[in-house]
This record gives structure tokens, C-alpha cells and sequence, in this order.
């Protein structure tokens, strides 16, 4: 019975996701287009709706080629390593507390463990596999400068982006996230209490999610599109949908971590309806997400790319030493309250 | 560093700048009122641009309207002077006071980049560039115009020779 | 001897040189239209003036003598003055169809227009109108509104070409050139008329709005017409030669070429009836095949056959390096002696000026490296013997050896007949192997004119094996810049080779050793086991060739820096 539940919301989940994913891509592109002074897509359907789909049927449409002296089996894995951990990532992602169906609880994450945000770094470590394999893979050396530059890159934040969290959980003392969600309370959200390891959670989030302005595994003037140089047809599509995933796993963590998940100031779900209310909190939490992604997006098309020495230095120089302070500086303050 | 190597652009910045942040806030201000801004996209295939006068669209050759002739004498400047090497030209001989015609002349529209050296160089005015912008071809060889694509009347031309007459 | 000071330039030159001779021995141009070095002074253009010290007036360069300490200004503020104002007056009446007109680029109205001209006339009258598109002859059309009325080509033919046939009519601004009455340029150098014209009133009727001058590369070469061997240039467009023109060699034909050459010479270079590939008859008609397989059948043709039973033939039209190949293969490989060339001599169609009555350009050569009857068999015998059926093999190059019915039958007797030729011709229809050969346009080779002079001749057009690069060939703008996609690059380049290098890879195939890189390497060969070529090379022969180390020796050139 727990594993079909499991399975449904698995099934449901990805599915959602996946649509999202398509919807991002004409968001972003729209997006772009508005910053820019344009108006962006808007033949395909009305004001370009369908735009997606025929994204999409281009994409499955068109060949899948596969390079020259490049290695096959690894050529097709890279693509499939970097959805699948994608989208595992989303497994500990609160959307909302429960919904009672037929007097059971079911909690609205797939996997309710009390690891969920180790459980995160770990997926996202493994991304870097997809990228690196496939820029190995394509026997291209900008793939293989991409791939390279990914891993540089992942290793880099992904030390700081531990640190930065390190100091939410000294707040609220656990590792799961939806309990990390309700410690935050209605109002009195983990940015207030750790605004410098918010922007350092931030920076590295974007650099984990390769977007700009941390883009240089793709880097197009000068990688020509780095890793994914060799790559066409779904395949391509596949690393475009796992960049999607990846900021949606991003922004959910953002707003969970720091933003109170499905909270809101001045609503007491409590007294609700527990079904009413499951679904309130959800709404709340995919809005407050579609803002951060909406930051995101807007970042991107606003910034441009470091270069590789800059890139370093900000990590190691920069964001290294800031999530050290702000764990120290934590400590402190609680060693004084207490 | 970071300056390209242009001494005269480097500058230092105060205290506010180097934080970073407050600049990239900075920024997303920019594009997001960008955002808001009016948009002026011309919906293409619905609404089409004329060209002013000014503009260089693809060269063709001028027909005279009394008679039918092309002005071209096929002197071989346009082919001289193109930087692409664009144009071929071909004389031959005609019974008319004006004793030597274009037999053959064509124009790799691949190759033209509609610089309008041809126009300017051209002693009878026979070639000039038109409002025609809209160019696609599914073969190369289809992009190679002959004298049946290019000779055009002076009629349709007007605004051009105009335009040449006064500014040159 | 004078010494004479040209625009701070000091020359000394013989007495009663004119000014702009001795100007030319100083390295000064002086612009001038009615003056040519071939042609006596006429002194009518008036656009050569130059201030001379002490001299009242401006004086005409090519008519003053020079006088020892004279003093002469060229482009003083003065002269140029005064020949602007010659220029205006020489423009009012000329059209200005530079766009037009076949001489524009090589016009020498034009170039002093844009170095001495104002650019706009300050005449509002319509210009005059004179007779245009006259055909003066077969080969000449005049338009009497761009003439300028030097009188050059009247000069020309009443002092070279010996037979007065122009002059002029009407007088003022009336006057233009025609014919005497009854009379036609007809004469066998009259088209020399077209290249002395100044400006583009006399035009060749054979190359008329062919072509701009710009658009062709022009390669030096030999005219193959006769065995005088005139200096050639070879003007090139799309691969195809469009015109032949006369260059300066005081030593064989000063400034002049004879019309035949100049029309006729190269026809067989653009000739529809060109081999563009080997051909070997099988089944007793010839078939297209390629060339390792020609090669191999024709030596597989040849080995059954002992030295007395073949013959080779030379060709007096091919080069040298060709015929010494030839007797090397003969005389080496197949160990034979029957070896000779056909002569072609049109008797009576000579005269003393420039037309000779061989009309080869290599007998000379080819008898020098050994294709002679002197040691072997001569042509008359082998088709005596090839009657007799004792030669069984023969082998022809470059020549078309079927004069008669008769010679039609003899070949019709033979085993195996061989040819390298560059058209289809009786020859090569009885054929057994036929080699496309590449003409004297096509490759590098040296011919030796009756007078035994030596003279090298480029490649202007470019073949399948060697493609027009600069340093072999010369360019024009289209060969530089134009891509491999352009319509005009799409000229055929031909699928022939040198006689040379057919005749080595036959020989080598049965077992000889005749290997060299190029045709100047060739040569070095000749030039070393030969005599008569002594220390002779490509170099030392240069664009104005050498004479033999034995043949007669010509006079001194004098004006070679003229034009």
C-alpha cells in the first residue's frame, strides 16, 4: 500500500514536473524577450501557448547523432544520469504537509526520510557525473573543457552551499525538511536569521544549476556549448530538461530552506480543513518557487558570465570564507542566547 | 586586468561597487523596468517594412520605359568593383546606336553583400539597388540572378533614381 | 655622343637621338599618342611636349634631336600645362564611351586623361558624329568619333606592312581615317593597326566586346604559327584564350605579329574537337578509358615488336623536351632507328617580312635533339616500309600525319599505331591507343625558330594535372580571388598531359628509365648532352629566348624598355 502511494505521487510528480519543464522553457524565453524589448514566441497557438509542444516535436523529430570515435554507451548514459538524479532530488521536497484520503495521512513528499537534506547534496553531487561523462563521451575537447569546468565548478560550491545550509540546520536542529518547514513558524522565516548565508546559499545554487552567470561548462563563445557541443535530438533534450529540473529543485530548496515552504504569514492551517489546507499550502509553495525561478531567470538575463579565474576566485576567496563566518558567527549567537 | 588592456577604460571603484551585490540589484532594476517597457516588434509576414530610399536592398538593372533597353552596356565596372566578386558580365555586340548589351549578366546573390559599390561605380546608372530585401533560395543555383530577375523598369524604380539623382 | 639632363637624370646617347628616346634610356616617360618606336615621327599629337632650356618654346620630344648639355623639363609646371591643354583639345571631339569601347584598360587616352586630365569638359556643344562601326577590312573595325587622328596606323601600313591602304579624309574637325578608294585592310599584317591604335578606334573584329582586358591574364608565349616564332602574349580568360597579341623581340619580331598567327595559332587550343581523355579501340572502336590503362595497353602494344619492325614519328610542332623524350624512347627503349618528323612547309606562303613558309615552330628543334632522317630512316622510307610490311608498330606525336589517300591506306596496314595528338584527327580515328597531349598553351616547353633561336613558352591554361597557381601561371583578379563554386573558374581544364611525360611512362613501362620532374629538367638534360644547346637553361632563355651556341647570332637590341 505504501509503495503504490509512493508509486502515484512518483508517477504524478514527474509528470507535473515534466509539463512544468516545457512551460519554463516559454516562460524563460518570454521572459528574455520582455527584457530584451520584444515579445518572444507567439505564432505557435494563442500568444505562442503551444509554443512547448512544438518545441518538443522538433526535438523528438530530429536526429540523434552520434559523434564519430565518441563512446556510444556513455554518449546515451550522460543524458539519462543527469534527468534521472534531477529529478530523484525532488523525492524530499515538502510541496505541502499532508492531505488526508480516506482517513490517511499521506505526506505530500515521496520519500518522507530524516536525511532529506544530505540526501539533496548527494543527488546533486552525482549531476556532475552527467555533465563530466558526457563531455568525456563526445571526444570533442570543448565537451570534454565543459565537462571538465563542471566538475571544477561543482566541487568548488558545493562546499560553500553545505556550509550556508549547515546554518539553518543549527536553527532548527533537523534534517528533514518538512520539520524544517514548520520550525520556521508563519513569518519568522530562516532568511531572517541567516541573511548571509541566504545570499551564499543563493550564489552557489546557481552555480550548481550551471545557469548564468556560472554558465562555463556551456560558456558558448568559447566552448561552443561545452559539454553538450556533440549532442542532438532528445538527448540534447534531456541535459535542457534536467537544467530545468535542477532550478526547480533549487528554488524549492531555496524557499524551503529559507522562505518557510508552504508557510504564510497570518494563515493558521491548523484550523483549517487538513484537505483545504494541503492545498492552500501547496498553492503557496509553488508560488513562492515560480518567484524564486522567475529570480533566477531574471538573473540570467541580467548578468554575464564570469570568467573561469573570476568563477574561482569568488568560490574559494569569497564564498568559502563567508559560509565559515556565518557558521561561526551562528554559534555565537546562540552560545549568547542560550 | 579586466580592462582588456585599455588603460583609459580602467577605473576604480569605491567601496558600494565592490560589494557586488548592490550592483547586481542594480542591474535586475535595469532589465526589469526593461520589462515593463513598450514593445515595437513588427509582426513580419503581416506587416511588412518599406524601405526609404536610402536603403541597399538587392541590385537589379534598369530597363528604360520608352523603349524596353536595358540602360546596361556591359562595361564589366560592377564586376570590378565588387568586393565579393559577386557579379559576371558578359558583352556581345547589338545592332543598336548603343553598340554593346549585357549578353549575359548575373548576380550570386550568395556572394553579393549589397555594399552598393556596384551602383556607385556604374557610369550609365544601369545598376542600382532596389527595396527588394526579401531574398530565399532552397539551391545555390537558384541564387544566381540573371538578366530575367534583375532587368526591372525605371517606372518601379522611380523613388531610387530619384534619390540618386539628388545625392549624387 | 651627347649628354643630355632629363629631369636631373644625366644620359649620354648617340648624337641625333630625339629627346624621348633618350628619355626612355633615362627612365622618364614622357606621355605621347602618334609617336611609336617602330613608326618614322610624325610629330601631330603634340602631347610629348617638354620645356627645353634655352628654347623659346615647348618642344615636341619625339621630333627634337638632343644636343650635348641640353636641358629638359618633363613635368615642369609648364609642360604639364601645355599638355593639359593638348589633352582638352583632344577631348573635345572623343566620346566618352570608356564603357563601350574594347580598349578601355589598356587605353592610352585614358591613363594620360586620369594623369594629366581635368575631369570635366567646359564645352556645352554636343559633340561631333563621324561614321562609327566601319569595317575597314576583315579583321578591323574603325570609329572615326574615337580616333584622335595620330596617324600611326596609316604609318604602319605604308612603312612596315608596305602597302599604303589608309589615309585620311575630310579635314578639321571633319577628318577621320578610311580606305583609299576600292581598296580593303586586307593585308596579312593588318590587324597590327588594333594593337598601335592608342585609343580604341581600331578594334579587332575577332575579339570585339569578348572580353576586358582586367578580367584575362596574359602570359608570355611563342606564336606556333610559322617557324619564325613570334613573341606572344596569351590572353587568358575562364581557361580560355581569348586573343593572341604581338610583344617585343627586336631579335625575331620587333613590335609585330602577322594576322594568321595572331587568329589562327591557338584555334586548336579551344577547339571543340579537343582529346579531353585516352582512348583504346577495342572491338574496333576507340573507348574512353583512363590513363594507367592506356598507358599499360600501349606498352603492352608495343613489346612484341623487335626494333626493326617500329617507327616513331616527331612533331615539328611540339617542343623540344618533347622530341628529345621521343628519340631518347626510340633510340633507348625500342633500340630503333626509324625515326623522323614530317615537314610542313607551305611553299609560296612566305614573305620577307615575318611569314615563313614552314609553318612549324620546332623543326628546327626537333632536327637539333635527333628526330632527323640524317641518322635513320626517314618519313618517306618508313612509309615505304610500313607498304612493305616490315614496320608493323608506329608511333605518332603531336602530328597529324595522314596527308593523302594513300598515307590513309598505309596506316591502315599497320599493327599497332600509337598517337599523342591534341585534336581528333585522321590520325587519331585510325588509331589503335590515342593520348590526349597538352599544347604548346598547356605546359612548359622550348621552341627554336628557323633563325636557331631558343624561346621558351608558359603555360596559359591550366589542365587537370596542373592547376593554375600563381608562380606557374600568371593571374588575373578571378583566378586569385574566385572560388572553386564560381561560374567563371567552371572553364574545362582539359585531361591531357605533356607528350613528354605520356612517351617517359610508356617507355618506363617497358623497363626504360626516363624519369624527370619537369620539362625545365628536361631540358637541363639537353642542354648538357647536346651542343648545340650549351649552356642554355630556362632562366638564361628568360621571356626573350636565346640563340643556339651555334646558330647565327642576331643584332644587338637597342629598345627593348619602348613601347
Amino acid at each position: 500500500m505504501i509503495a503504490l502511494i509512493a508509486l502515484i505521487k512518483v508517477i504524478v510528480l514527474v509528470l507535473v514536473i515534466l509539463g512544468t519543464v516545457a512551460y519554463l522553457v516559454l516562460l524563460e524565453r518570454k521572459v528574455s524577450a520582455y527584457m530584451q524589448d520584444r515579445i518572444g514566441p507567439n505564432r505557435v497557438g494563442p500568444k505562442g501557448l503551444f509554443q512547448p509542444f512544438a518545441d518538443i516535436l522538433k526535438l523528438v523529430l530530429k536526429e540523434m547523432i552520434v559523434p564519430e570515435n565518441a563512446n556510444g554507451f556513455i554518449h546515451a548514459l550522460a543524458p539519462v544520469i543527469s534527468i534521472t538524479v534531477a529529478l530523484a532530488a525532488l523525492a524530499v521536497i515538502p510541496f505541502g504537509n499532508y492531505i488526508v484520503v480516506g482517513g490517511q495521512k499521506i505526506s505530500l513528499m515521496i520519500a518522507h526520510v530524516n536525511i532529506g537534506v544530505l540526501y539533496i547534496l548527494a543527488m546533486s553531487s552525482l549531476g556532475v557525473y552527467g555533465i563530466t561523462l558526457s563531455g568525456w563521451a563526445s571526444n570533442n575537447k570543448y565537451s570534454l573543457l565543459g565537462g571538465l569546468r563542471s566538475s571544477a565548478q561543482m566541487i568548488s560550491y558545493e562546499l560553500s552551499l553545505g556550509l550556508s545550509i549547515i546554518g539553518v540546520l543549527m536553527i532548527d536542529r533537523t534534517l528533514q525538511l518538512d520539520k524544517i518547514v514548520q520550525s520556521q513558524g508563519a513569518w519568522l522565516w530562516n532568511i531572517v536569521f541567516q541573511p548571509i548565508g541566504f545570499l551564499v546559499f543563493v550564489t552557489a545554487a546557481f552555480a550548481e544549476t550551471n545557469r548564468l552567470p556560472f554558465d562555463l561548462p556551456e560558456a558558448e563563445p568559447e566552448l561552443v556549448g561545452g559539454y553538450h557541443t556533440e549532442y542532438s535530438g532528445m538527448r540534447w533534450g534531456l541535459f535542457f530538461l534536467s537544467e530545468y529540473t535542477n532550478m526547480i529543485v533549487s528554488s524549492a530548496l531555496i524557499v524551503t530552506l529559507y522562505f518557510g515552504g508552504w508557510s504564510l504569514p497570518y494563515v493558521n492551517y491548523a484550523a483549517m480543513m487538513p484537505n483545504l489546507a494541503a492545498l492552500l499550502q501547496v498553492v503557496t509553495f509553488l508560488a513562492k518557487t515560480g518567484i524564486v525561478i522567475f529570480v533566477f531567470m531574471w538573473v540570467r538575463w541580467t548578468l554575464p558570465r564570469f570568467r573561469y579565474d573570476q568563477l574561482m576566485n569568488v568560490g574559494w576567496k569569497i564564498m568559502l570564507p563567508l559560509a565559515i563566518l556565518n557558521l561561526l558567527g551562528t554559534g555565537a549567537v546562540m552560545l549568547a542566547l542560550k | 586586468m579586466g580592462n582588456n588592456g585599455d588603460e583609459n577604460r580602467k577605473r576604480e571603484m569605491n567601496l558600494w561597487e565592490k560589494l557586488y551585490f548592490p550592483e547586481i540589484l542594480h542591474g535586475m532594476g535595469i532589465t526589469l523596468r526593461a520589462f515593463f517597457r513598450p514593445k515595437f516588434t513588427r509582426q513580419y509576414p503581416e506587416e511588412r517594412w518599406v524601405p526609404p530610399p536610402v536603403f541597399r536592398g538587392r541590385p537589379v538593372l534598369v530597363v528604360e520605359d520608352e523603349t524596353g533597353v536595358e540602360r546596361c552596356v556591359a562595361c564589366g565596372l560592377c564586376a570590378r568593383v565588387c568586393p565579393s566578386l559577386a557579379i559576371q558580365v558578359q558583352a556581345a555586340e547589338t545592332e543598336l546606336d548603343k553598340e554593346r548589351y549585357p549578353e549575359l549578366f548575373e548576380i550570386n546573390m550568395l556572394r553579393c553583400i549589397f555594399c552598393g559599390f556596384c551602383e556607385e561605380v556604374c557610369p550609365e546608372e544601369a545598376i542600382i539597388m532596389s527595396k527588394d530585401y526579401e531574398l530565399n533560395f532552397s539551391d545555390p543555383k537558384d541564387a544566381i540572378y540573371g538578366k530575367d530577375r534583375l532587368l526591372t523598369p525605371a517606372s518601379h524604380l522611380s523613388d531610387r533614381l530619384a534619390f540618386l539623382k539628388q545625392y549624387r | 655622343m651627347a649628354k643630355v639632363t632629363i629631369e636631373g637624370k644625366t644620359v649620354e646617347v648617340e648624337n641625333g637621338t630625339t629627346v624621348i628616346r633618350a628619355a626612355a634610356q633615362a627612365g622618364v616617360e614622357i606621355p605621347h599618342f602618334c609617336w611609336h618606336p617602330g613608326l618614322s615621327v610624325a610629330g601631330n599629337c603634340r602631347m610629348c611636349l617638354v620645356e627645353i632650356e634655352k628654347m623659346p618654346k615647348l618642344a615636341i620630344a619625339c621630333a627634337t634631336q638632343v644636343a650635348d648639355g641640353m636641358v629638359v623639363h618633363v613635368n615642369s609646371e609648364k609642360a604639364v600645362e601645355a599638355r593639359k591643354a593638348v589633352l582638352e583639345f583632344i577631348l573635345i571631339n572623343h566620346p566618352l564611351d570608356c564603357p563601350i569601347c574594347d580598349e578601355a584598360g589598356e587605353c592610352n587616352l585614358q591613363d594620360y586623361t586620369y594623369s594629366h586630365g581635368p575631369g570635366h569638359s567646359a564645352l556645352e556643344e554636343a559633340k561631333n558624329k563621324k561614321p562609327k562601326r566601319v569595317p575597314l577590312g576583315p579583321n578591323v573595325v574603325y570609329d572615326a568619333e574615337r580616333c584622335i587622328m595620330c596617324s600611326r596606323c596609316i604609318r604602319f601600313m605604308d612603312e612596315i606592312a608596305k602597302e599604303p591602304t589608309l589615309t585620311f579624309v575630310e579635314r578639321g574637325d571633319r577628318v577621320y581615317i578610311d580606305t583609299f578608294p576600292g581598296k580593303e585592310l586586307n593585308n596579312p599584317y593588318s590587324m597590327n593597326v588594333i594593337d598601335i591604335c592608342p585609343v580604341g578606334a581600331l578594334t579587332n573584329r575577332d575579339y570585339r566586346f569578348k572580353a576586358r582586358v582586367w578580367e584575362t591574364s596574359s602570359t608570355e608565349g611563342i606564336c606556333t604559327g610559322c617557324s619564325r616564332g613570334c613573341n606572344t602574349n596569351i590572353w587568358v580568360r575562364n581557361n580560355e584564350i581569348l586573343r593572341l597579341t604581338p610583344r617585343l623581340n627586336s631579335e625575331v619580331n620587333n613590335y609585330w605579329i602577322c594576322d594568321n598567327g595572331r587568329l589562327n595559332s591557338f584555334g586548336h587550343v579551344n577547339s571543340e574537337k579537343r582529346l579531353n581523355t585516352p582512348l583504346v579501340r577495342k572491338d574496333g572502336a576507340l573507348q574512353e578509358v583512363g590513363w594507367d590503362e592506356a598507358l599499360s595497353s600501349a606498352a603492352d602494344a608495343l613489346k612484341p615488336f623487335s626494333k626493326d619492325e617500329v617507327a616513331v614519328i616527331g612533331s615539328p610542332y611540339s617542343s623540344v623536351e618533347d622530341n628529345y623524350i621521343l628519340q631518347k624512347f626510340a633510340k633507348q627503349v625500342l633500340g630503333t632507328t626509324n625515326i623522323d618528323f614530317l615537314q610542313h612547309s607551305v611553299d609560296g606562303d612566305e614573305d620577307t617580312f615575318l611569314i615563313r613558309a614552314d609553318k612549324t615552330p620546332n623543326a628546327y628543334g626537333a632536327r637539333e635533339v635527333g628526330v632527323s632522317s640524317s641518322k635513320g630512316t626517314d618519313v618517306k622510307k618508313i612509309f615505304e616500309l610500313i607498304g612493305s610490311g616490315k614496320i608493323k608498330a608506329l608511333y605518332v606525336m603531336d602530328d597529324d600525319i595522314v596527308t593523302s589517300k594513300e598515307t590513309e591506306e598505309l596506316l591502315a596496314k599497320l599493327d599497332v599505331l600509337i598517337v599523342n595528338h591534341w585534336v581528333e584527327s585522321k590520325t587519331t580515328q585510325l588509331a589503335d591507343i590515342v593520348f590526349p597531349s597538352a599544347t604548346f598553351a598547356e605546359k612548359y616547353g622550348t621552341y627554336v625558330n628557323f633563325l636557331g633561336r631558343v624561346q621558351l613558352s608558359r603555360p596559359a591554361v591550366s589542365t587537370l594535372e596542373q592547376e593554375r597557381v600563381p608562380g606557374r601561371f600568371n593571374m588575373s583578379r578571378l583566378d586569385n580571388f574566385g572560388s572553386a563554386f564560381d561560374k567563371w573558374n567552371k572553364g574545362q581544364r582539359r585531361n591531357v598531359r605533356s607528350s613528354w611525360e605520356i612517351i617517359s611512362a610508356v617507355a618506363n613501362l617497358l623497363g626504360g628509365k626516363i624519369r624527370f620532374q619537369s620539362a625545365q629538367k628536361v631540358f637541363d638534360e639537353v642542354a648538357q648532352t647536346n651542343p648545340s644547346f650549351k649552356g642554355l637553361s630556362y632562366a638564361k632563355i628568360g621571356a626573350k629566348g636565346a640563340p643556339l651556341s651555334k646558330g647565327p647570332v642576331g643584332k644587338k637590341s637597342k629598345e627593348e624598355t619602348l613601347v
